[in-house]
């Protein structure tokens, strides 16, 4: 699904040049759960924001289903990602005015479902994190791993191939921690790919693989399973 | 995706109290301001658009040099004689033509009667020639009789109440029984005549005037053939002007030309003396600039608010676009949200004009009854939210929507220096036009103060007058006169043409300085008392008086201006002759000069003026001593009413009538004032908004600093001091443009105030206190704030 050769990715501002990314290549195949860890600026986060198309490469090729997608316009982008691509954060990003039912429906707003199968699968995807009894409430009224539950709800509405997952137990206790990382697990069963950027050991064990990052390079890949 | 917008838009409505208030005040008060000033401009513009025949009807004018030299001045009053000349002269141009001559008569029916002063004396076919339309009567036939007359329906019920007033016959002036043989609507507000009564001018049609030149008394439209070209029948006047009046003309030394006007120009022409309504382009102008100002300013609170808040919105961006918003969908939804807004507030607009119009009525002096079902209003208010919506929603929503979305998720976004430097100059120009608006106010009414109190040249004070404006009194006038000055309390009376303010005939005269010449002077008829009553100062020579037998024939005084023209020191000017060639047969003597004094407006300078002792008087000047002003009035009444028992008794104060000359100047600045207070307290509203919320950005700042030990006066200034520079800046700004427009204002006054530094530095003085106000409360608060709660919200 994933082919990433020689990625190359550089921050600059007056003073400083960053390189984010060195010549980075991996692979992530269909059906795969991935774990990406590594210290504070090794790279992982520049890695997942290329990965879902929210940025783009200096340097490097990037297939993403056999597609070169590393110098796609913003449209283009925009339009593989609402089809492809879900997204958990750690800190949730739920629009505050918004009802758990509305902030789940928006991804399939901008893809142009119709009201009523809009209905259909935002229930059914509510229902599969069990967070229905919820739907008309706000965000601020539930929990943490409440919310980052409505978030997975959000990401994977669209029935995306590929979710990126950004730290998301980060703003959770162990316990809601689980249950989220359970919700993954059970959609990679179902056959979504997952990437997963994180920082817990405990999580990593979730996945298939873990990817090691310094410097902007993979240094190390543990397959677990 | 539509209704997913409206939903958060509403909801984002309800959660930001301060900042919804704020915009939904300052677009509503914004709107209800230009929909004020749109009724009032379509009012305006409307006039005489109702008549059929408007695109052919005209005005005939003639044409003089005009007095202050340079330009020509147009007359509207014209002998009757014209309109048969030029019917008889322009068969293939003139379709018809209508006289109408405006007149005071007493109205008697059953013994109640009044002195109507809204009488046209017209042509018969004044009904069909203008679209005055009848409830009852044929326009055709209307004004067949001579001894008929048309009432409107006001006018009727005052008369005959509900009874039917067809047949019914009314008493005219005590000597004439006029039957109504039609009732015509009530003149709408926006047509240049207006009238009560209209009676057929053919009844006079014997008398000598009616068919001699010049007796100028009245207005002739022309209703020229479709293919006519004005023009073209404008180049044919001056022949028609020499067969009629060139012999006249060249008896007197003077000539005058004819033009005609467009009906639809009558009312914008800036014409004083000829009793019909006028309006003035210039309001136009000021009104629409300040409703255009008012709502800039309602728009850029809008703008500034919704930029500064980016950064709060910049989560929902970010997430919107990781979601697959095109940035195309993000403009949208921005500009929907503008358009609520706007949308909101145009319907409160409704709301609110609703509740305004009895008041703003009142200050126009008349009914914008009919605009709640005017669909123009509509039109007009559907633009006005088409245009908050792209001019307040374009600017946030490129800016929001530009946002990249890691960095806005992160909440690493800096809404860089460019957008505060956008809102600054935003509330610099807010704040330029509002102290432009009080330079203009101040030195507007600066200039009313002083054209209202200045000293006149003559005495103003406790001086009534009286028009002689009816027969019976006309009549009875030297008996008046005399009554009056064997009352112990009236210390004067003059009768003459025209009172200071009022209206002077402009006569051609001959003069022993310049022999060969004739030259045009403003002329005072009048008795020996004029300089008395008027308390004039005699700089020259003495005044007229009775002691002098020849001085009704041959004495006259004249002003110092009149001396310097003639060449004349005023004492040199003593004893020389002057002949006025209008009026007079004989020469007569300069037997005294008087000091200049304002016969007519601050607004133009003193012209040479004449005053001669002569029967035409149609009014009565009466100086009262001070003290029982009330029963001398009383008394005067009684005299009046004793001589002219029909007539009520009315009169005006000298100074006030004088100072109706300056009636539109003082609604201007009435309205202007209004509407500035409007513009500065929207732009205060927005800076308002803008200090909250800046406050509220710099919690954390203000908490360090306070724990570093800085002092809350220090972090006031610290808060005010960004928002008060544009603020310094926008009056810096403001002043060589108000000093430009309001130098323009000032040229149309002859006699002006002289800008004084002061005045500006007052408008910048309120701005800054008011936006120290604005500043000042949030920044006080901000810093008073303890520092471990405001470091504990981070």
């Amino acid at each position: 699904m994933i082919k990433i050769t020689e990625l190359e990715k550089v921050y600059r501002t007056e003073e400083v040049e960053t390189i984010a990314l060195n010549k980075l290549t991996m692979e992530v195949k269909d059906g795969e759960f991935v774990a990406v860890m590594g210290p504070s600026g090794c790279g992982k986060s520049t890695l997942l924001n290329i990965l879902g198309l929210l940025d783009d490469p200096d340097n490097g090729s990037f297939m993403f289903n056999n597609i070169e997608v590393a110098h796609f316009n913003e449209r283009k982008r925009a339009d593989l990602r609402k089809h492809n691509i879900g997204f958990v954060f750690q800190s949730f990003n739920l629009i505050d005015e918004l009802t758990v039912f509305e902030n789940v429906e928006l991804p399939l707003i901008y893809t142009g479902v119709k009201a009523a199968e809009r209905k259909k699968r935002v229930e059914e995807v509510l229902d599969k994190v069990q967070i229905m009894h919820r739907r008309n409430h706000y965000p601020q009224q539930l929990s943490g791993g409440q919310q980052q539950r409505v978030a997975v709800a959000r990401a994977v509405v669209n029935h995306p191939k590929l979710i990126l997952a950004d730290e998301p137990t980060g703003n959770l206790d162990s316990h809601n921690g689980n249950e989220v990382m359970e919700l993954l697990t059970e959609l990679n069963e179902q056959g979504t790919t997952i990437v997963m950027v994180t920082h817990s050991e405990h999580d990593a064990r979730y996945s298939h693989r873990i990817i090691r990052m310094l410097d902007g390079q993979t240094v190390t890949e543990n397959v677990l399973v | 995706m539509i209704k997913n917008y409206f939903i958060l838009a509403f909801r984002k409505l309800k959660h930001q109290k301060i900042f919804s208030f704020i915009n939904i005040i300052g677009l509503t008060v914004g709107t209800t301001c230009c929909l004020m000033i749109f009724l009032f401009i379509a009012h305006e513009l409307s006039y005489d658009n109702f008549h059929k025949n408007k695109e052919n009807i005209y005005r005939v004018m003639r044409v003089g040099g005009h007095l202050n030299g340079g330009g020509s001045e147009e007359i509207a009053y014209l002998s009757p004689a014209y309109s048969t000349a030029l019917l008889n002269d322009y068969p293939d141009a003139i379709q018809q033509a209508v006289r109408v001559m405006p007149d005071n008569d007493l109205i008697t029916y059953k013994n109640v009667g009044f002195n109507e002063k809204k009488i046209y004396l017209v042509d018969d076919n004044f009904f069909e020639f203008f679209s005055f339309p009848l409830v009852k009567g044929n326009p055709a036939t209307v004004l067949k009789d001579p001894l008929s007359i048309v009432l409107t329906e006001s006018t009727a019920k005052k008369y005959f109440g509900n009874e039917d007033p067809i047949g019914k016959v009314v008493d005219w002036n005590k000597k004439l029984k006029l039957k109504v043989t039609g009732i015509a609507k009530d003149v709408p507000s926006n047509s240049h005549l207006y009238f009560d009564m209209v009676a057929p001018l053919s009844y006079y049609k014997n008398e000598p005037w009616y068919s001699q030149f010049p007796n100028n008394m009245l207005f002739t439209y022309v209703q020229l053939n479709p293919h006519t070209d004005p023009k073209k029948l404008i180049s044919r006047f001056p022949q028609f002007m020499d067969k009629y009046l060139g012999k006249y003309y060249r008896e007197n030394g003077f000539s005058m030309g004819l033009t005609i006007d467009p009906l639809k120009d009558i009312y914008f022409q800036n014409l004083v003396f000829d009793n019909v309504k006028h309006g003035s382009k210039s309001v136009v102008f000021t009104f629409t600039s300040i409703a255009v100002l008012i709502l800039i300013i309602a728009c850029i609170n809008f703008m500034n608010l919704a930029t500064a808040r980016a950064t709060d919105r910049s989560k929902e961006v970010g997430l919107r676009k990781v979601l697959g918003a095109l940035r195309k969908q993000l403009i949208i939804q921005f500009i929907g949200e503008a358009f609520l807004f706007a949308m909101v507030s145009s319907i409160l607009a409704l709301g609110l004009l609703q509740l305004l119009m009895p008041a703003y009525n009142n200050l126009l002096g008349y009914n914008l009854s009919s605009y709640w079902t005017n669909p123009l209003v509509y039109i007009f208010l559907a633009g006005i939210v088409l245009i908050i919506g792209l001019l307040a929603g374009s600017y946030p929503a490129l800016l929001l929507s530009s946002f990249s979305p890691i960095e806005s998720l992160k909440g690493k976004l800096k809404v860089g220096k460019n957008g505060s430097l956008f809102r600054k100059t935003l509330v610099v120009f807010q704040f330029s036009i509002s102290v432009l608006l009080i330079i203009s106010i101040t030195i507007i009414v600066k200039q009313m103060n002083y054209v209202q109190g200045a000293d006149l040249g003559f005495n103003k004070e406790h001086a009534l007058v009286v028009k002689l404006d009816n027969n019976t009194i006309g009549e009875k006038k030297l008996l008046f006169k005399t009554q009056l000055q064997n009352d112990p309390d009236v210390q004067n009376v003059s009768l003459m043409s025209g009172e200071p303010g009022g209206f002077h005939d402009v006569h051609s005269f001959e003069t022993e300085a310049m022999p060969n010449e004739k030259i045009m002077l403003s002329t005072e008829f009048t008795d020996f008392e004029f300089a008395k009553t008027l308390g004039l100062k005699i700089i020259a020579g003495r005044d007229l008086s009775s002691q002098y037998s020849t001085d009704t024939l041959h004495g006259v005084l004249i002003n110092r201006t009149t001396a310097a023209k003639l060449g004349y020191t005023p004492q040199q000017a003593v004893g020389k002759w002057i002949k006025n060639t209008m009026r007079d047969s004989l020469r007569r003597n300069i037997v005294g000069v008087v000091e200049d004094f304002h016969f007519s407006s601050l607004k133009d300078p003193i012209q040479p003026f004449v005053i001669a002792p002569n029967d035409d008087r149609r009014v009565a000047l009466i100086r009262i001593k001070p003290g029982n002003l009330q029963s001398t009035i009383n008394r005067i009444k009684n005299i009046y009413t004793s001589l002219a028992p029909a007539y009520p008794f009315e009169y005006d104060f000298l100074d006030e009538q004088f100072n109706q000359q300056y009636k539109s100047e003082v609604r201007q600045q009435t309205v202007l004032s209004i509407f500035s207070a409007i513009a500065i307290f929207i732009a205060s509203l927005g800076l308002f908004g803008l200090s909250s919320y800046t406050a509220i950005k710099r919690t954390k700042e203000v908490g360090v600093r306070k724990v570093l030990g800085s002092s809350v006066e220090n972090i006031v200034l610290l808060l005010s001091k960004d928002l008060l520079k544009p603020v310094l800046l926008g009056a810096l700004i403001a002043m060589p443009v108000g000093y430009y427009f309001m130098n323009k204002w000032l040229q149309g006054f002859a006699y002006r105030i002289v800008f004084h530094w002061w005045m500006f530095a007052m408008a910048i003085a309120i701005a800054v206190i008011i936006a120290l106000l604005t500043v000042g409360v949030q920044a006080v608060k901000a810093a008073m704030a303890n520092p471990v709660k405001s470091l504990r919200t981070e």
